[in-house]
């Protein structure tokens, strides 16, 4: 896999069709994957990918990233649950379909936190998305590479996010909030969350705006309650569930479990899923004079 | 230091019984900021107003709020005002402390309603410190009109339009103008004859050097905004030279090819080449191409070869034309509700009953049976008749649940068009209700049933068949304790509802305007705007908008007209400068606000450098277009766009200033 992986790439830079190919390697240890950026053909030993490789790249495709744009047209390793937000950036205008090469690998779920990798990927250590996962055999590509996978995900999607969102949901609203308030106190404002989600890439975000200042930026109770519910709804109905933000998140806010309740609730409300159809602008915020509520009429 | 003054209206009593306004001005006093205030009986006053703006110039104010009543009461008045005190009007602002705060506080202590009253001023104070002076824009309007849809509504607009002294260009999608009225018989309650009345307004239009006929065409595409739209339409081949025709006759009495007429809703034949009915205008016919025998297989051909211009011409296309104007009207009409939704009336299976369209063609001079009654089946003048009201209306199993209006009237009038014409016919009439509002509408049915002995039996049919050459129509008659009835007929005529047409939703898109659940035009407001839509520019007129007969389509084509001269009277048109604006520096054109916009106002812009290349995209608000709504700014992430006149920064200060 990896070397059909090395060879597609030595042939895209070759022929100059890309500038760069955007993929994993190892650390210099081999401990860990990070991200590498190969622009010419004798470097494409260093890209691999293997169950370490968890990081959703796309983020590197965004307008933050304008150093990597200059390298030329680029090529992304990409499993399907990070071409799913490629297609988001695409509807959204980020991204032009034709000015990207996208390398899918085929997937059998990769490690949740790569510090938890003793060897061997067992159902423990998979995120929740890779055993609900519809896109191993990822859906938008120019190439396609690895066997593909029988994997079938359960009709009723599981695993711990989906079971806390259902004991969530079953709160009182104030315990809702106490919950939730115990969760949002512990945050410091990196805004780690924002910089790794490849759909928060706004040049200058909300939270930098002081006229008016939306956000506090101290870490007060009040400032970090703004910001987390400022990026949900930033999210609704785009968010495709990658889990990047909470993975980054030094504090273990559980980000996954208001993503997730974003993305059933659109499903319910809209009978939309993002991340599919890159010609579909995401509907929370699409004028349609058939929508189902009259006063928008 | 912005100097600003505070005029705190007691609306006689109205605001004072609950509020102290005088404390209010005396506090408002100590704010930093404000150079004057002042408590007054009736600010809207004469005097009152006189003394605002002596206050401005003798006090020198930069800014004024006036807390009041309700803005869209007098926001007008004083931004008046204040512009003729030498001020910017966007620097006034008013404060409601009357529908928002004295009437609904009932507190005689004056306590509540006068700190609520502060807390309002103050945060409109906070506002007003940061507003900018705007400036109203203007832009150019072409002076030319779109009417779309040639019946009677749309001939009416375009004449008063062109009588104004303005050019329209009258759209109209069959081979002639004249809409679903050129079919009718009489007219109720005057019994005047339909085409007497509307040919002479078909010919006054055609022959009015204002107004360009395009018929045969359909509106492909809407583009821009009020005073400037750009309309372009596809003029349908008709394979016959409109310069050079002169509507002799000739080819259509030759064409050895017959169809169902259109016009006559398939109770007779046309030609393949034909005009739909003998006062057609333009009086040029045009060739049903799929039924044509010379354009599908090059046979035939006499049609050209007996005309003496030499105007057919079988090579002829669909030709794309544009037109530039500033006002659209439209006026689209009506259908009837298709024929197979009664099912349980025998319709399309019993060759007898019939739409009350199609009657009015059989009672017509000029359809198919010369105005006789006859069967459509053997042609056998009918003994009896019975009419069902309410097919389809009011009845919310076939998807209609309101009431189509006209039908009331003309069934009473079918009832005394068959008895004027066969004196020995009975007619019975199936009812719910009798709807017969309108002037002279009422004495109309009554002089059916009392002069021209038509039954009217209240209550619904549950069924109608066939029996030995004769119609059976089952049904109830509620007023004699819900007897089951039975009635022998000759033939059965449906009432059926009115609808919209066709495709009205997705033309509707085309324009950029609402509409309702029944797909019918939404008006801007149902009461006070009623002619007007949602997209500034566009006006509507006629049942487009819902059911309505005659007279009220032709005072809405007039209403209409009078809202495009309105426009017209002037070069510019001024706008409100309340639009929003995108910083180009912080835009990530995501396109959040060109896909939410309502208005279609926010446009995808490249920016290129000076070889041409694109370096970035943009989103762009096109002011006329803009309504001012300000979803584009709660959509956009970056808080890239701003209303001008409510920036965040103003509703910031405002909430933080409670």
């Amino acid at each position: 896999m990896e070397n059909t992986l090395r060879e597609k790439a030595k042939e895209l830079l070759s022929s100059g069709e890309v500038g760069v190919v955007i993929g994993y390697g190892w650390n210099r240890k081999k401990t860990r994957t990070t991200p590498v950026f190969i622009t010419t053909p004798e470097e494409t030993d260093k890209l691999i990918f293997n169950e370490l490789c968890v990081n959703n790249l796309s983020v590197y495709l965004t307008r933050k990233y304008r150093d990597i744009k200059k390298l030329g047209r680029p090529a992304i390793v990409a499993k399907g649950c990070d071409i799913k937000n490629i297609a988001v950036l695409i509807s959204e205008g980020q991204l032009k379909r034709e000015d990207l090469h996208i390398i899918g690998m085929t997937c059998e779920g990769v490690v949740y936190k790569q510090e938890l990798w003793q060897g061997s990927l067992k159902p423990e250590i998979m995120p929740v998305k890779c055993h609900n996962c519809d896109v191993r055999n990822p859906h938008i590509t120019d190439t396609v590479i690895g066997e593909k996978s029988d994997f079938v995900p359960p009709e009723e999607p599981t695993g711990m996010v989906f079971d806390k969102i259902k004991a969530i949901d079953a709160m009182e609203p104030s315990e809702k909030w106490a919950f939730w308030m115990e969760q949002f106190k512990r945050c410091v404002k990196c805004y780690a969350c924002r910089q790794f989600c490849s759909l928060c890439y706004c040049e200058k975000c909300i939270a930098e705006k002081n006229t008016p200042q939306w956000i506090e930026t101290s870490a007060h109770e009040r400032g970090n309650l703004s910001w987390n519910l400022i990026r949900a709804q930033h999210l609704a109905g785009r968010c495709t569930f990658c889990g990047e933000c909470e993975r980054a998140c030094p504090v273990n806010i559980p980000l996954n479990l208001i993503n997730q309740k974003l993305v059933l609730t659109v499903k319910d409300s809209f009978g939309y899923r993002s991340g599919y159809d890159p010609e579909e602008h995401p509907p929370m915020i699409v004028f349609d004079p058939e929508d189902k509520e009259d006063f928008i009429k | 230091m912005p100097r600003i003054g505070v005029f705190v209206c007691q609306c006689g009593n109205n605001i004072e019984s609950t509020v102290d306004t005088q404390k209010v001005a005396d506090e408002l006093k100590e704010m930093p900021g404000v150079a004057y205030t002042c408590s007054y009986k009736f600010m809207c006053s004469s005097p009152g107003q006189e003394m605002f703006k002596n206050a401005i110039k003798d006090n020198d104010l930069d800014g004024v709020i006036v807390s009041a009543c309700s803005p869209h009461m007098h926001e007008k008045t004083f931004r008046k005002a204040s512009e003729a005190a030498g001020l910017n009007p966007y620097k006034c602002e008013v404060a409601n402390i009357r529908e928002q705060c004295s009437w609904v506080h009932h507190d005689e202590t004056k306590k509540v309603g006068t700190v609520k009253s502060l807390d309002l001023t103050r945060m409109m104070l906070e506002r007003l410190k940061r507003n900018k002076p705007l400036k109203a824009t203007s832009i150019p309007v072409t002076k030319k009109a779109l009417v779309i849809g040639g019946g009677i509504s749309g001939i009416q607009a375009a004449l008063d339009i062109a009588d104004g002294g303005v050019e329209v260009v009258l759209v109209e999608r069959e081979p002639s103008i004249g809409g679903n009225m050129a079919r009718l018989s009489e007219t109720f309650p005057t019994m005047d004859c339909s085409q007497c009345i509307l040919t002479p307004k078909m010919v006054e239009a055609d022959l009015h050097e204002n107004i360009k006929i395009l018929t045969y065409a359909e509106v492909e595409k809407v583009d821009g905004y009020i005073g400037n739209f750009t309309i372009t339409i596809n003029k349908k081949a008709k394979y016959v030279d409109e310069s050079t025709c002169t509507g002799c006759g000739e080819c259509w009495e030759k064409c050895p090819f017959k169809a169902d007429s259109e016009f006559e809703l398939g109770l007779n034949k046309r030609k393949v080449i034909y005009t739909p009915f003998p006062q057609s205008v333009p009086n040029i016919p045009v060739i049903d191409a799929p039924k044509c025998p010379k354009i599908q297989k090059d046979k035939c051909g006499l049609c050209a070869k007996v005309c003496g211009p030499g105007s057919i011409d079988f090579t002829q296309k669909d030709e794309i034309v544009t037109e530039h104007v500033g006002a659209i009207i439209v006026a689209t009409g009506f259908e009837l509700m298709p024929n197979e939704h009664f099912g349980e009336y025998g319709y399309g299976k019993i060759k007898d009953v019939v739409s009350g369209l199609q009657f009015e063609r059989l009672a017509s001079s000029s359809g198919p049976t010369g105005g006789k009654i006859e069967r459509p089946s053997d042609g056998k003048t009918p003994e009896s008749i019975v009419f069902i009201q309410c097919a389809g209306s009011r009845d919310e199993a076939k998807g209609v649940s309101y009431c189509s209006k006209i039908c009331c009237m003309y069934t009473a009038k079918h009832t005394m068009l068959y008895k004027h014409k066969v004196h020995e016919g009975k007619s019975y009439v199936f009812y719910m209700d009798i709807r017969a509002g309108g002037k002279r509408y009422e004495e109309f049915v009554r002089k059916a049933i009392e002069d021209d002995g038509a039954m009217y039996l209240r209550g619904r049919v549950s069924r109608v068949y066939e029996k030995n050459g004769k119609i059976m129509v089952q049904g109830v008659d509620t007023l004699s304790n819900g007897q089951q009835v039975e009635i022998e007929a000759d033939m059965v005529v449906l009432a059926t509802a009115l609808i919209s047409r066709k495709g009205a939703d997705s033309f509707a898109q085309k324009l950029g305007i609402g509409y309702d659940k029944d797909k019918f035009y939404s008006e801007y407001h149902p009461k006070l705007k009623p002619v007007e839509t949602v997209t500034a520019g566009i006006y509507l007129s006629g049942t487009c908008v819902g059911p309505m007969d005659i007279p009220e389509s032709v005072s809405m084509g007039s209403a209409a007209a009078s809202k495009a001269l309105g426009l017209f009277s002037s070069d510019k048109m001024a706008r409100e400068p309340i639009t929003a604006d995108v910083n180009k520096t912080t835009c990530n054109a995501c396109w959040d606000c060109v896909t939410a916009c309502p208005y279609t106002a926010i446009a995808k812009t490249e920016v290129k450098d000076r070889e041409g290349n694109i370096v970035q995209m943009l989103a762009e608000v096109n002011v006329g277009l803009c309504q001012g709504c300000g979803v584009c700014v709660a959509a956009c992430r970056s808080k890239s766009i701003d209303l001008a006149g409510y920036t965040d920064e103003q509703v910031y200060a405002a909430i933080n200033a409670f």
